[in-house]
């Protein structure tokens, strides 16, 4: 490898550190600001150029007018997020096998058609469910819940969690569910007592997926809820306006994005175990 | 027991529960599609096909159809290209691997419309440091989030910002995967660089490849948030998407039975070509006599 | 008391992969299913052991119907060619699994796995997780469990076939003593290597295209093959086979070949027949026919000689290493002997006789 390439190699790479860290620098500066260091032009350094302050965060902590509380939503996040990821990972995981495992056959609708039926789930863009959603939860009193918006999500999450596992289960040999059953294991024990166990490294991967795409979504949460539930996404959106001064807006966003920070170094290290691969393909 | 009762028990759970939840909003919405409730009439009259006449003629929607398929386009490859190309940076032995992996994976993790909120601070063009850095790199200042052309680039910059890092994810997995036999072939073959990169890797990487770009493109398809906290939809309707354009019509003007017209067009429309392009980049990457 | 199967028949997408299989095998049996690849053997054994249900037919064992049985409560173990263990287990546990499973006794297990490990010789490395392991150890890990489970069926599909060369050997020889004589479990191990069938000495189904073409005690099969296909199957290198015409007192083979008429085929009327001698039933000697050298292969202590003369060409099987270049000039005798006559149908005609001489 000569020096040139190596040079060039690590300029890419440092390049696009720069790109992906600039948001965040620039939020983390912003959320340290007041109004002096926003009205007049961008500004970077600390003390060099504005005069930081911690009114950004202060601000979220205060459940007054003047700042949001971000603890409720925080809360209502995480707790909606895993909820739905956890009862979608099991009815994906379980519909997965199946998928890969046996032969389902309803008139002229194969395994293929089904696997097709979960993902294309994920082609409907949320703005078409919203109304006929809004009335359902409606209808069920759900509207404005953690549990509304709980039963949603299992139908956003689950494709995702389908299509990950039957890919990781086809890459398992059957003959090592053949062999549970001969050594005595109904269908159900193969699953639970054999396959499962070496699922590790895809439920996984599913898992994170689900959790990703649910902490993330805005517009569900949105439109189906107002004042008793709050999520993440929303309550900083909220902010977003132009009266909300923006470092409280900077310090929100910030806040928000941290946690998942823990799971990319966690996907990390499953990717670089080479575990990853078999899950994904 | 038997084998054909268990089996079942193993696709039914989700199977039911998947449908029970997303039936009824499909059948409202086919219903609804054809009624004029709005906010002057609500409620569940009969119009026959007056929504789909009207859509057929609406040229907002399907230049905001055509304006997705540009902005797609131009973000999904821009993702795939450079996602391979970070891949490939860091796939063998580089300085500090593991802290710029878990750095190009963040991207991906955080909430889109919350990146975007910070991103619209980011592109305000006096306030912001966008032209800050253009100035830096000899430009004028640009009006990123008010000039149509510009708003939209700004828009596939944060796409491309937010989604590159799933494509390195995902390829970057593959190649993780790859057997190292080929390459040895390769390089006791004499290939260099660029002929390994392409007689080899890259073919390797083909369903993955594939998996990873249809993925993309039905997510990237139903862009609607970062265009709400952005650009609502502006200047005018230049950053329009389709799924900002029902919005609009749906939940901010009511016209729920034209906005349900609107959707299942939509949806029409996407399953065919997402399945179509599912088929043409299968038969293009995979090679002849591979089953899809 | 015995498997019984009849006219067993399984087509997948056109393709027979079992036709009409009907065979008896009786308990305390040890049956080597011989083929080439697809033949049908792993369809066999998959039948055999309920993983895959046929289209047509019935199996039996002491009279009751199998089919209707799942295969989790049958009595059947199978190993495979590439080494199946459950990849989280220890191998202690491995083999303990399916003996849990039944509701065995905590220490009636660790006696049975720790019999089992022994037999096969892994009783240093039951603490071993699988990936830790050869391939050798990983298949005997497999064994073992299979020994322990003591099942009614016991079912091999090529299991040494991913083993390197001196690990098969000595396996080889460890199965006869492991599945030494018992009179209750019906063993099958699938085979494309008729020497191994020979090896075991034991009973022999030959199988091509998912037809059953003979079965019988192994050196019964090898000296009358009932017909050209099992002839060809049933022996390695394959029976030389020759289209020639029975005539008076000779036999008349291509152009040149004379032989005089040999006294088995004293009942044999005249007509065209094909002629089959194995490999190692010829040999070099001068006045013998003059033939050009095509190919000499050495197989460890042997070669194995590829001659060919117009239109007839001829494998021997000749003891020792020999430095054969492709065109050497040689005479090989024909002992009429030892020549198989197959009558036009295939159908075997005479077979030489099993005295020596």
């Amino acid at each position: 490898m000569t020096t040139l390439y190596r040079l060039l190699k690590y300029a890419a790479i440092l390049l696009w550190s720069a790109f992906v860290l600039a948001p965040f620098m620039w939020a983390l500066s912003t959320s340290f600001k007041t109004s002096n260091g926003v009205t007049g032009g961008p500004t970077y350094l600390p003390w060099l150029q504005y005069e930081p302050s911690l009114e950004g965060w202060r601000s979220l902590f205060r459940a007054d007018g003047s700042g949001i509380d971000i603890a409720g939503p925080y809360g209502s996040s995480v707790a909606v997020t895993l909820c739905a990821s956890a009862i979608s990972l099991v009815l994906g995981t379980l519909a997965a096998y199946g998928l890969s495992r046996f032969t389902y056959r309803a008139g002229f609708i194969r395994n293929a058609d089904i696997t097709f039926f979960f993902i294309s789930q994920r082609i409907m863009p949320p703005v078409v469910l919203a109304i006929p959603f809004f009335l359902m939860l409606q209808a069920f009193g759900l509207l404005d819940s953690e549990v509304g918006l709980i039963v949603v999500y299992i139908a956003l999450l689950m494709p995702i969690a389908v299509w990950v596992m039957v890919d990781f289960f086809n890459n398992i040999p059957r003959e090592l569910d053949e062999t549970a059953m001969l050594d005595g294991c109904n269908p159900f024990e193969t699953f639970w007592r054999v396959i499962l166990p070496n699922s590790k490294p895809g439920l996984v991967v599913a898992g994170l997926f689900c959790i990703i795409f649910g902490w993330s979504d805005f517009f569900f949460a949105f439109t189906l809820t107002f004042t008793n539930t709050q999520l993440l996404p929303v309550a900083v959106v909220a902010l977003n306006s132009s009266v909300t001064p923006w470092w409280s807006l900077s310090a929100a966003a910030l806040i928000s994005v941290a946690p998942l920070i823990a799971v990319a170094l966690v996907l990390e290290r499953y990717l670089s175990r080479g575990n990853l691969a078999g899950a994904i393909k | 027991m038997t084998i054909h009762r268990a089996k079942w028990f193993f696709l039914l759970p989700g199977l039911l529960v998947l449908v029970a939840i997303i039936l009824f909003p499909l059948l409202f919405t086919i219903r609804v599609s054809f009624s004029g409730w709005d906010v002057a009439q609500p409620g569940l009259d009969w119009i026959a096909g007056f929504n789909y006449t009207r859509q057929l003629q609406d040229l907002r929607f399907w230049e905001s159809m055509a304006r997705l398929a540009l902005l797609t386009l131009a973000s999904v490859t821009l993702e795939y290209v450079l996602g391979l190309a970070l891949a490939l940076l860091l796939w063998r032995e580089v300085k500090a691997q593991r802290f710029f992996r878990v750095l190009f994976l963040v991207p991906m993790m955080t909430t889109p419309v919350i990146m975007s909120v910070i991103w619209r601070t980011f592109f305000h063009e006096s306030l912001g440091p966008a032209n800050d850095i253009a100035q830096l790199l000899g430009f004028a200042p640009q009006a990123w989030l008010t000039d149509g052309n510009l708003a939209t680039a700004s828009i596939v910059i944060v796409e491309v910002w937010q989604w590159t890092s799933f494509m390195f994810l995902l390829l970057l997995a593959g190649l993780l995967s790859l057997p190292r036999e080929p390459f040895l072939a390769a390089a006791i073959d004499g290939a260099g660089p660029v002929r390994t990169f392409l007689r080899v890797t890259f073919p390797m990487l083909a369903p993955i490849s594939i998996g990873a770009l249809l993925i993309r493109l039905i997510e990237a398809s139903k862009l609607m948030e970062t265009v709400y906290a952005m650009t609502s939809g502006g200047p005018g309707t230049a950053t329009e998407t389709p799924s900002y354009y029902i919005f609009i019509r749906g939940l901010r003007e009511f016209q729920i039975g034209y906005a349900a017209s609107l959707s299942l067009i939509y949806l029409v429309i996407m399953t065919v070509a997402l399945t179509v392009i599912a088929k043409v980049l299968a038969r293009a990457m995979l090679p002849k006599g591979a089953a899809a | 008391m015995a498997l019984i199967t009849s006219q067993l028949s399984r087509r997948v997408d056109g393709v027979p992969y079992l036709d009409n299989v009907s065979c008896r095998l009786e308990r305390g049996g040890f049956y080597v299913v011989v083929g080439p690849t697809l033949s049908g053997k792993t369809s066999l054994l998959r039948a055999l052991a309920g993983l895959d249900l046929p289209d047509t037919g019935a199996i039996t064992l002491d009279g009751r119907d199998q089919r209707k049985v799942p295969v989790w409560k049958r009595s059947v173990s199978m190993v495979y060619q590439q080494f199946i263990n459950y990849p989280h287990l220890s191998v202690f546990d491995n083999i303990a699994f399916p003996l849990r499973r039944r509701g065995m006794g905590a220490e009636e297990v660790d006696r049975k796995v720790r019999q089992a490990a022994q037999r096969v010789a892994l009783m240093p490395l039951l603490d071993r997780m699988p990936a830790a392991l050869s391939g050798g150890q990983q298949q005997r890990m497999a064994l073992a469990r299979s020994l322990a489970k003591d099942d009614d069926l016991l079912l091999l599909d090529e299991p040494l076939v991913n083993l390197d060369y001196k690990l098969r050997e000595q396996l080889r020889e460890e199965f006869l003593s492991l599945f030494a004589k018992q009179d209750r479990a019906i063993m099958v191990y699938a085979t494309t290597e008729p020497n191994e069938a020979l090896l075991f000495d034991a009973e022999v189904l030959v199988m091509h295209e998912g037809r059953l073409l003979q079965s019988g005690p192994a050196r019964e099969v090898y000296a009358r093959p009932a017909n050209v296909e099992v002839a060809r199957i049933f022996s390695d290198p394959p029976m030389n086979l020759m289209q020639g015409i029975l005539h008076g007192d000779e036999i008349r083979i291509g152009h040149a070949m004379r032989l005089s008429r040999p006294r088995h085929f004293d009942s044999l009327p005249n007509g065209n027949y094909t002629f089959g001698i194995h490999p190692g039933d010829l040999a070099m000697h001068g006045g013998g026919i003059a033939m050009q050298v095509d190919l000499a292969e050495i197989n460890g202590s042997e070669t194995c000689l590829h001659a060919s003369r117009d239109s007839v060409n001829l494998v021997l099987l000749l003891a020792g290493v020999h430095g054969y270049v492709p065109g050497d000039r040689v005479e090989i005798a024909i002992d009429g002997f030892r020549l198989f006559a197959f009558a036009a149908d295939g159908k075997l005609a005479v077979a030489p006789s099993t005295n020596q001489g």
